[in-house]
């Protein structure tokens, strides 16, 4: 049942976005998640679904794989459409039928959300799709050092994290474990409704809570006998280094990003959409 | 000399009762222990005899309610030589999945001198050797979720090696390897005690695992009931009995071989040997 379940999307590759450091990516990933809010239309879509040919073409992961982190959220992305496009008025009506009035404004503003929305997604699979969730939380517990100042946990969060990811596949097989027992003395999960079905998960819950408690208190008890007492003078082994390809990476988005801020950022602030005439549309 | 003593030491767990009071169930009771430095000990006994109470006692990890647990010089109701108690005495535990920190197998093994607070490029170079130790180089930067029973083992040893202990106890670690997966443990820990000169304390409940031992210790409910060569404990097979042990198959075969007038070895380890031998006499006749 649970065979085919794969944490994380990370897809193995030497490529040159592989190969930058986790801490980069996650910045560049956040500066485009921002920028990608300034651009207001479809002429600066097409620079985005460029730069990000460019880097889907540099991480070497195929489009596919780049596509199919849209289906998880394909749901969100439909009712969004729907919504914009039934529910935005304007000047241009383009089909009246009983209480349903679509504008053409509606239809341009929906196409763009979608965009918006699904570039949103796209982007950010780029970052785990070429980084492990391993390289994520280190890169996180790097960045978020600084919070310690402010007796923030970075390192005890970093660690749950990590612990975390490492019990899952051990948590899905066990899960797997309970309900094939639970099968072979005649449990019953794929028939009856919705309710029913939920009751059914039940009896697989209860014993992996139990047995979660117990992992986690052998895992305790092998922490401990490593020496493990928090933060305190621990060193660490992995040393994250800058390389060229962070520098160039950094320069391409900056630069790119920059562009899209000078072009959109300032107009739609001193402008308006009359003014910015095909910029805008 | 010694690395390991312990005098009359005693534990007990805490056990809610129905009302908010508790009763004490006896984890192990007035054991005494000596364990030499460079030895290969095991300990055995059927299921809830103390055995895992034991290994707990020894780094440190349970302090024992009466007695004392030395090691290496060191106290372990000492909290100021508790993080030295427990680099020096390694465990590995039963579950494979359940002592693993990180997913990444380098970053697993160094989990321990991290927290010891060694020096990033000495980290580094433990975790080299301690992998060529287990035989397990090339898995460095592999994920852990794949590896089998037995490599998830010797990643875990490689864990606790990392640390340089002077004592590795394993406790029940090959009890849910299949055989190839203990086959591949019981040699890592054999090469270690001979080559490294290691303290290896085997805990186990399989009696073919304890050939290989300078020492067995024999557990039940709590109490140390014999110890000696591995040898010496097999003869005591009524006392093993009772306390619900069996003497190897190979040896049992040789001794009632031994007994009805074959001339075997009776002290047999080996059964292609012991076949050879057998195959050997009948040929004769």
């Amino acid at each position: 049942m649970f065979r085919d379940v794969t944490f994380g999307q990370y897809y193995p590759s030497d490529s040159f976005v592989h190969k930058m450091d986790a801490r980069v990516k996650l910045l560049l990933n956040l500066v485009y998640l921002v920028g990608i809010f300034f651009v207001v239309s479809f002429v600066g879509f097409a620079w985005i679904t460029l730069f990000l040919l460019v880097a889907i073409l540099a991480s070497r992961v195929p489009v596919r794989n780049v596509l199919k982190s849209v289906k998880g959220v394909l749901f969100l992305l439909f009712f969004t459409v729907i919504l914009n496009i039934f529910f935005t008025k304007g000047d241009n009506l383009l089909v009246k039928w009983w209480i349903i009035e679509i504008y053409a404004e509606g239809l341009i503003f929906a196409g763009k959300m979608f965009l918006r929305l699904s570039y949103l997604v796209i982007g950010s699979s780029i970052l785990t799709l070429t980084t492990t969730p391993v390289d994520l939380t280190h890169a996180l517990e790097s960045l978020l050092k600084p919070l310690t100042w402010i007796k923030v946990p970075v390192h005890d969060l970093a660690l749950i994290m990590s612990l975390a990811l490492s019990l899952i596949p051990s948590l899905i097989n066990e899960t797997d474990r309970i309900i094939r027992a639970q099968k072979a003395r005649g449990a019953d999960f794929d028939t009856g409704g919705l309710i029913k079905r939920a009751k059914a998960f039940v009896p697989i819950l209860i014993p992996l809570l139990v047995s979660s408690f117990r992992r986690a208190e052998e895992l305790a008890f092998a922490m401990n006998s490593r020496c493990y007492e928090g933060a305190t003078h621990r060193t660490c082994m992995r040393v994250m280094k800058l390389s060229w390809r962070d520098f160039l990476g950094t320069s391409v988005v900056l630069v790119f990003f920059v562009a899209v801020f000078i072009v959109y950022g300032t107009q739609t602030t001193w402008g308006t959409a009359e003014q910015l005439g095909w910029l805008y549309f | 000399m010694h690395i390991i003593k312990l005098t009359d030491v005693s534990y007990s767990y805490k056990v809610p009762a129905e009302d908010d009071s508790y009763t004490w169930q006896v984890g192990v009771k007035n054991i005494d222990l000596e364990i030499e430095q460079g030895s290969f000990v095991a300990l055995v006994g059927h299921n809830g005899c103390g055995k895992s109470t034991l290994a707990k006692l020894l780094n440190g990890l349970f302090v024992p309610h009466s007695g004392k647990v030395e090691v290496a010089g060191m106290f372990t109701d000492d909290n100021k030589s508790i993080f030295n108690i427990r680099s020096n005495v390694g465990m590995v535990f039963q579950n494979p999945d359940n002592q693993m920190v990180t997913s990444i197998v380098e970053e697993d093994i160094a989990f321990g001198p991290e927290n010891l607070g060694v020096p990033q490029k000495e980290i580094v170079e433990r975790v080299h050797w301690a992998l060529a130790k287990v035989g397990m180089s090339e898995f460095a930067r592999r994920t852990t979720t794949r590896l089998s029973g037995g490599q998830k083992q010797r990643i875990a040893i490689a864990g606790a090696l990392a640390m340089h202990p002077q004592v590795l106890v394993l406790d029940e670690s090959t009890a849910m390897l299949d055989p190839q997966g203990r086959k591949e443990v019981l040699e890592v820990v054999h090469s270690l005690n001979k080559e490294e000169k290691m303290t290896v304390i085997l805990i186990t409940h399989f009696m073919e695992e304890v050939l290989g031992a300078d020492k067995v210790v024999v557990m039940n409910h709590g109490c140390k009931v014999t110890e000696g060569t591995p040898m010496e404990v097999f003869s005591r097979s009524r006392l093993l009995e009772e306390v619900g042990l069996k003497v190897p198959r190979t040896i049992e075969l040789a001794r009632r071989l031994k007994s009805a007038g074959w001339n075997v070895d009776e002290n047999c380890t080996d059964a292609t040997e012991l076949g050879d031998r057998v195959c050997q006499l009948l040929h004769n006749n």
